[in-house]
């Protein structure tokens, strides 16, 4: 389990690691709600730039991060686009604004250029999530989560919580390993040798000892805590929250612009002069879109209608 | 002895002193590894997952608000670790259906002195099933439509699918383990009947 894990714990040497937490929540935050604003797709490409640059300077074991990558292709992109076109294959008229049928197998099963275009965008748009999640995650401690969260005013208890939930996830690993190792020392059987449902329905029991030794810990590490003098007083410094580097300073006076930029984009292409559909698309011309609510496609709302 | 009802407000709302913290944090990271490899996927982007035992843990032991920013939490560490993206919007709803399933003591099942009756039984089952269809049939998709431009009709199948498996194993597995929690704590109070003439 712990090489599947791409969560950092230890301070690395690069320079994106060793920027200050507040720094690295700031623009994690902006580039996530960057990624929410917009639906253009030449918008989302631009802004995959800095987390791939990101990700490449940090120098990561890339075998997790590719079997992450593909998991989430396989399962949101291939069997989800599937799902999609099953279910209601004209949602991109009502995303993009046409509906051009390229393929059609029976009256409810087709495909139409619009669907594609509507489902390259999403999964654009979820790839450039997942790296800046994964830019995150690489370059963040726990406690820098924590500090990054106190930063944006959040209260200190839930900064600790953060922290500590964070930090006990390889503890939970190990403790999962024990429990199944002595399991299996007590002959339950859980290799490939047994079928597959036997091992689920051991998989299943060990998880009670796993939750009751977790929660087992609950009291020791709240007296530790305690006697330490924690929640006495108000606020809180945090250990990892260190003196700006040069590259903090530089980063922070780009945040304020993007975050000017983001709101100008909003506002201005999202509020005041919006594209006629929601995904701006090369095939057809602006003046050709039409106009269609998204509500009037779900499914249990005809029903209602007939 | 008279025990004095506390207001529904600080009920809501749970004692948030360090054990709770501490308590809410490894629930959250215990929802984050369980629903990242404890879950049997049934649908896209849903499971049928084990993690759904920790908000009725949590909830039952410390109460509504602190289900519920344990499953907040634990969603977005889910995220990060499992890395398909941060999804605020199942947070949101995963952090609402965690508020409805720990309700429980203000109902009056009252976990730590053993208080779980059937009728208690009935009033969490029904608990479930209305938090997931707000958190996951108006909640969720509505999020997803509007940050993610997620197509509605697979939202709320994916909401039904959600609903129909959180219930499942929020009322399959949930019920006996309040009931073993209950037993537990019982057996730790000493306010038992004297049955001297057994002996």
């Amino acid at each position: 389990m712990n090489n599947k894990l791409v969560i950092n714990f230890v301070p690395g040497p690069t320079p994106v690691h060793k920027l200050a937490g507040s720094t690295k929540m700031l623009i994690f935050l902006l580039f996530t709600a960057a990624i929410i604003a917009t639906f253009d797709i030449r918008v989302i490409a631009a802004l995959m730039i800095v987390p791939i640059i990101a990700i490449i300077s940090m120098r990561p074991n890339y075998k997790p991060l590719i079997v992450l990558l593909s998991v989430m292709l396989v399962t949101t992109g291939v069997i989800g686009s599937i799902m999609l076109l099953i279910v209601s294959p004209d949602t991109g008229f009502s995303h993009v604004g046409g509906s051009t049928i390229i393929w059609q197998a029976s009256e409810k099963l087709f495909i139409t250029r619009e669907t594609l275009w509507y489902l390259l965008v999403t999964m654009t748009k979820r790839v450039a999530s997942f790296l800046t999640v994964m830019m995150f995650a690489l370059a963040t401690t726990p406690s820098e989560f924590a500090s990054g969260l106190a930063f944006l005013h959040m209260p200190y208890k839930v900064c600790t919580i953060v922290s500590l939930a964070y930090r006990t996830i390889p503890d939970i690993a190990s403790k999962f390993i024990d429990i199944r190792n002595s399991m299996q020392m007590r002959g339950v059987e859980l290799s490939k040798k047994a079928s597959v449902g036997k091992r689920l329905k051991a998989t299943g029991q060990l998880l009670i000892p796993l939750i009751m030794s977790s929660f087992g810990r609950v009291e020791s590490i709240a007296n530790a805590m305690d006697l330490r003098g924690y929640g006495r007083l108000k606020t809180r410094t945090w250990y990892a929250e260190h003196e700006l580097t040069n590259l903090d300073k530089i980063l922070r006076i780009a945040a304020i612009f993007f975050g000017a930029a983001i709101l100008f984009y909003i506002v201005y292409f999202r509020i005041i002069n919006p594209y006629p559909a929601e995904m701006w698309c090369p095939f057809i011309a602006k003046e050709d879109i039409i106009a269609k609510s998204q509500f009037e496609d779900i499914f249990f709302l005809k029903w209602f209608n007939k | 002895m008279e025990i004095k009802k506390k207001n529904v407000g600080a009920m809501l709302v749970g004692e948030w002193n360090t054990k709770t913290i501490v308590a809410v944090a490894i629930g959250a990271a215990l929802f984050g590894v369980l629903m990242c490899y404890g879950g049997i996927p049934i649908f896209t982007n849903t499971s049928l997952t084990t993690a759904m035992i920790i908000p009725v843990i949590v909830g039952a032991l410390f109460g509504p608000l602190p289900a519920m920013v344990c499953c907040g939490v634990g969603n977005v560490i889910a995220d990060l670790i499992g890395g398909w993206g941060l999804w605020f919007d199942w947070s949101v709803g995963n952090a609402v259906m965690a508020f409805c399933v720990g309700l429980l003591p203000v109902y009056g099942a009252n976990i730590k002195e053993g208080i779980f009756t059937a009728k208690h039984a009935v009033i969490y089952a029904v608990c479930c099933i209305l938090g997931n269809m707000v958190a996951f049939g108006v909640i969720t998709p509505i999020f997803s439509a509007l940050f993610y431009g997620s197509d509605l009709n697979l939202t709320f199948l994916q909401a039904l699918a959600a609903t129909l498996g959180n219930t499942l194993v929020l009322v399959v597995v949930g019920i006996p383990i309040l009931l073993v929690l209950a037993n537990r704590y019982k057996s730790r109070t000493n306010l038992k009947e004297d049955k001297g003439d057994q002996y």
